[in-house]
């Protein structure tokens, strides 16, 4: 924007207030966040007493402690890693192929099989006759049920098709007269060319694996395969389910309050650690995805 | 003839071309798999289904489950909370992103508007069960901080999350915080297309700020705010049933029990596979049907279809 | 280097054809351009060739072989798109190389290749650059070394000069034509530019509607235009073409454009066109004196505006009611050509073409150009 000194008063005005509505909401955003920090570190009588406003009281790692001492904690995150490595590698090895082929003007039936795809966006069976799909496959209480059977979605697909396309026909055209065939085209050529599209499909994949709690807390039974977020609910509903939502552990170093705080701060570290990524990507992904005439 | 030649035509595309065929296989495979199967599975919705026959062997039984259904005063509650809902989110949710992508046009480019961006686009990326847990935190009656400050005035403390009115504002107020953010990317997308030009003459002309953002920045962007609120209600009915689940509990159940919940707990925790379906089925042609509209409406209105 | 023959080649797009039949013989060596306005089947010939696009109709051959049916890897040809397709993520040795990588050549040989493309090129000081930190110069020359170091038979180039700004245009174009004498390959080259064909080529094919007007060497298309297509197309500013009647004058055949207005015809054009036949006058805005230099008869006309050049000005004008633009020397001074009443034509240069048809009407001799 221009130089303030040029703006009218009323209009300096007008960009204040706005600056300072926009400055609270970012600040009510984020507020949730640094109150479940604070109440991570606090001790649990302080979080009881009502005292943990945003910042520690009584500064303590006793939620940390008990956390890291939970064996079933370590378990769940383990499989977490295990379910967005494999989930994400799989898609890829899924979308990226089929991308590349629903992209090739030379395919006979691609309109078929663009609607193949698209219809998927528009009607789906539902939850049980998916549930009762995955029983049949015998894909219940399995790493590769879950890993597998969320492996891909029209969304992905049509985004990363979408971006194929927008590559020069001449590149391939140039590849092709070099010699190369359809799998060193996709190789040489159009995965180094769709690096950003491919790597805002990935981070897709790797933010649903991680955060993804629903079927896992459906399909799974064994304790020692869930993943983090279903291991985080139950310790929730543990919470919720005690009627005065207060505290059944009175020792006073730690409470449901604060373990339950520690290990939602724990989930979210490596989505910090990768938001930057995130934020370019995505950026790109949601105009990549959108609109296509 | 000519057809043979088509087919000897065809033997050499297939020559030539299998490559791609082979890497489009697995996709295929899949989405039949894990996507088409499902909807083979369907006609359960018409069947007295049992477990140990199978979706084949099973009984017809015609209507009977939509019969049930509808007869069913549950079935009835969640088909109107799943339109409240979707309507409340609609009319509040949506204006939101696009206030917000206004407002940060309205600040310079560079580190301050930066970090505030990347602040309200976190959300987005936390997963529900930890947004859950977040809001139950917040609310709790004894330690949430919401109660806190209550009392701090002088109110009594309120059990929001088992109180059937406050079910809605927290749920759909949990919705906007989790995403009014980050849908405002696409909103500021469409603004940083508007030409430059257009402000610099309107400020030659001496138009103040709040006139352009009027007069041109609005009008400007008007095309993409149809196409997302048509978007939007096309998806009318996928209100986010996963929070909803997380944040419910049977004394809220009559504000905030929705078809997917109510699907949720008639077939997936009591077993009732055959008329669970039959309610997913509702709920799916329903959806396609709005999806189908809204598309057409898209296409006559702006010329261009959604995909 | 091999010969390369279409013979009645047809592109058809869903029961419409966009090429119709076009026969054509480039011999070896020869560098051959096919210029057309968009959309004329100039590009969509030249991918028929490199096999980009199928042949619908007709017979294709490169050398003594049919290529109807070659995969375009194994046609033996390369080529130079107009955005130059380099890969953003090889730098320039690796551009060069891929075609050889993708064959599987011996290492050492693809580095000695490489490299002396590169020095033929000048890009000896450029093998480690990715093509973003190239100028639109070398990104060029590093396309036509990715072509030329497979030692092609064929060179095929789509419109590879069209993203460059003038100036480097002009001087890619002399490198082209420095390379092709050095190499000595069969080239065909697609433009819509009518200098870069006229500079560049041994012949050009000039195509319009998916079919062929004219072949011919630079001159012979510029002197002697088969119709009034080529002779607006070859030729800047393009030939003026003004609507006459043939009559009787006092030195034989004239074409008559107004009551008071006429063109004397040399005697060759005047014999190919009838009495009272409507026809259009061509003549090239640089064929056109301002001084009489000898006997040569006069026209009438009004001056609209003038544009200066430099070393030339354009005069646009009218001539019997119709818009003539005439080219000339300023000689640095163009004060007196807004008095300008009259211009004299040089009678030998003088075309007419049939109204109707479009077709010139008198054919000189091939071996003038």
């Amino acid at each position: 924007m221009q130089n303030m000194n040029l703006y009218s008063r009323g209009d300096k005005l007008f960009v204040r207030i706005n600056i300072f509505l926009l400055t609270l909401f970012a600040l009510s955003t984020l507020y949730p966040f640094i109150y479940i920090a604070a109440v991570s570190f606090s001790s649990g009588s302080a979080v009881t007493a009502g005292d943990v406003i945003y910042r520690p009281i009584d500064l303590t790692l006793a939620a940390y402690k008990y956390v890291w001492n939970e064996s079933q904690f370590w378990v769940s995150y383990m499989n977490t890693f295990i379910y967005t490595v494999f989930g994400t590698i799989v898609s890829l090895l899924i979308i990226i192929p089929g991308a590349y082929a629903l992209s090739r003007p030379q395919l006979i039936g691609r309109r078929f099989f663009n609607l193949f795809v698209a219809f998927t966006l528009w009607f789906n069976a539902g939850l049980i006759p998916f549930f009762l799909n995955m029983r049949d496959l015998g894909l219940l209480d399995s790493y590769f049920g879950i890993i597998i059977g969320f492996a891909c979605n029209a969304f992905n697909v049509i985004l990363l098709r979408n971006f194929f396309e927008g590559i020069p026909q001449s590149f391939e055209e140039a590849a092709r007269m070099d010699g190369a065939n359809d799998f060193q085209v996709l190789w040489k050529v159009y995965i180094p060319l769709s690096k950003p599209a491919i790597a805002t499909v990935a981070l897709f994949c790797i933010v649903s694996r991680w955060n993804g709690f629903f079927w896992a807390m459906i399909l799974l039974r064994d304790e020692g395969k869930i993943p983090l977020q279903v291991f985080l609910r139950q310790t929730i509903v543990s919470l919720t389910s005690d009627e005065e939502f207060g505290s059944t552990l009175l020792e006073a170093a730690y409470s449901y309050e604060t373990v339950t705080a520690a290990i939602i701060v724990a989930s979210i570290i490596p989505v910090l650690f990768i938001y930057p990524f995130l934020q370019k990507y995505f950026n790109k992904g949601i105009l990549l995805g959108g609109v296509k005439e | 003839m000519k057809n043979s030649s088509r087919t000897s035509s065809l033997i050499q595309h297939f020559k030539r071309e299998w490559q791609i065929y082979l890497l489009l296989a697995p996709l295929v495979i899949w989405f039949l798999l894990f996507l088409y199967k499902p909807m083979y599975g369907l006609q359960i919705a018409f069947k007295d289904f049992s477990l140990f026959k199978g979706v084949d062997a099973s009984p017809w039984v015609g209507l009977e489950h939509f019969r049930t259904l509808f007869d069913s005063d549950m079935f009835i509650r969640a088909i109107k909370n799943t339109f409240i809902i979707s309507f409340l989110n609609l009319l509040i949710g949506f204006p939101t992103p696009i206030i917000l992508a206004l407002m940060f046009n309205e600040i310079a480019q560079g580190k301050f508007r930066k970090s505030l961006q990347t602040i309200v686009y976190l959300p987005h990326f936390i997963s529900l069960v930890i947004i859950a847990g977040i809001v139950i935190n917040i609310f709790s009656p004894s330690t949430g901080v919401v109660n806190l400050l209550l009392q701090k005035l002088g109110f009594e403390p309120i059990y929001f999350l088992t109180q059937p009115e406050w079910f809605r504002p927290i749920f759909i107020g949990s919705g906007i915080w989790q995403e009014a953010g980050f849908q405002s990317i696409v909103y500021l997308a469409a603004i940083a297309g508007v030409s430059p030009s257009l402000y610099e003459s309107a400020v030659v002309d001496g138009a103040s700020r709040w006139q352009m953002m009027w007069k041109i920045t609005l009008p400007c962007i008007l095309p993409t705010i149809i196409i997302m609120l048509i978007i939007r209600i096309g998806n009318l009915l996928e209100v986010g049933f996963e929070l909803i689940i997380l944040l419910y509990q049977p004394s809220t159940f009559q504000t905030a029990d929705v078809i997917n919940t109510f699907i949720y707990r008639q077939g997936l925790v009591g077993n009732q596979y055959d008329v669970a379906a039959a309610a997913g089925l509702f709920n799916a042609v329903v959806a396609f049907v709005l999806v189908m509209a809204a598309n057409t409406i898209s296409r006559r209105l702006t010329r261009t279809s959604l995909w | 280097m091999s010969q390369v023959v279409l013979e009645k080649i047809v592109k058809r797009y869903a029961e419409v054809d966009v090429v119709h039949g076009i026969d054509l013989t480039v011999d070896s060596k020869e560098f051959v351009v096919l210029v057309g306005p968009s959309g004329c089947g100039k590009s969509t010939t030249l991918r028929m060739i490199a096999g980009l696009e199928e042949i619908s109709d007709g017979t294709l051959s490169i050398g003594d072989r049919v290529v109807n049916d070659v995969a375009p890897k194994d046609r033996d040809v390369a080529m130079v798109f107009q955005n130059y397709a380099l890969y953003p993520h090889l730098n320039v040795a690796e551009n060069i190389a891929f075609g050889l990588r993708i064959r599987k050549v011996d290492k050492a040989e693809i580095t000695r290749s490489v490299n002396e493309v590169a020095e033929i090129l000048g890009l000896t000081n450029y093998l480690e650059r990715k093509p973003a930190d190239l100028s639109g110069g070398q990104r060029q020359r590093v396309a036509m070394g990715r072509a030329i170091v497979r030692h092609p038979e064929v060179f095929l180039f789509d419109e590879p000069l069209s993203n460059l700004d003038a100036q480097l245009r002009t001087q890619m174009r002399a490198e082209i034509k420095r390379l092709h004498s050095r190499l000595g390959v069969t080239s065909i080259y697609v433009t819509h530019d009518q200098v870069e064909a006229m500079t560049l080529a041994d012949r050009i094919v000039v195509m319009s509607a998916g079919r062929i007007e004219q072949i011919g060497t630079p001159m012979e298309l510029f002197m002697n235009p088969v119709n009034r297509f080529v002779a607006g197309f070859i030729g800047s500013p393009p030939m003026n073409q003004v609507k006459a009647t043939i009559a009787d004058g006092a030195d034989g055949s004239v074409a008559r454009i107004s009551d008071t207005v006429s063109i004397p015809l040399s005697r060759a054009e005047g014999l190919a066109a009838a009495n009272g036949q409507s026809v259009i006058v061509g003549i090239r805005p640089e064929d056109v004196l301002l001084e009489a230099s000898g006997g040569e008869p006069s026209v009438p006309l009004d001056v609209n505006l003038i544009e200066p050049l430099g070393s030339e000005a354009l005069i646009h004008a009218s001539v019997g009611g119709e818009p003539f633009v005439i080219k000339t020397p300023t000689h640095g001074d163009i004060s007196h050509l807004n008095d300008i009443k009259q211009f004299h034509v040089d009678v030998s240069r003088v075309k007419i073409f049939d109204e109707k048809s479009g077709s010139a009407l008198y054919q000189a001799d091939k071996a003038v150009g």
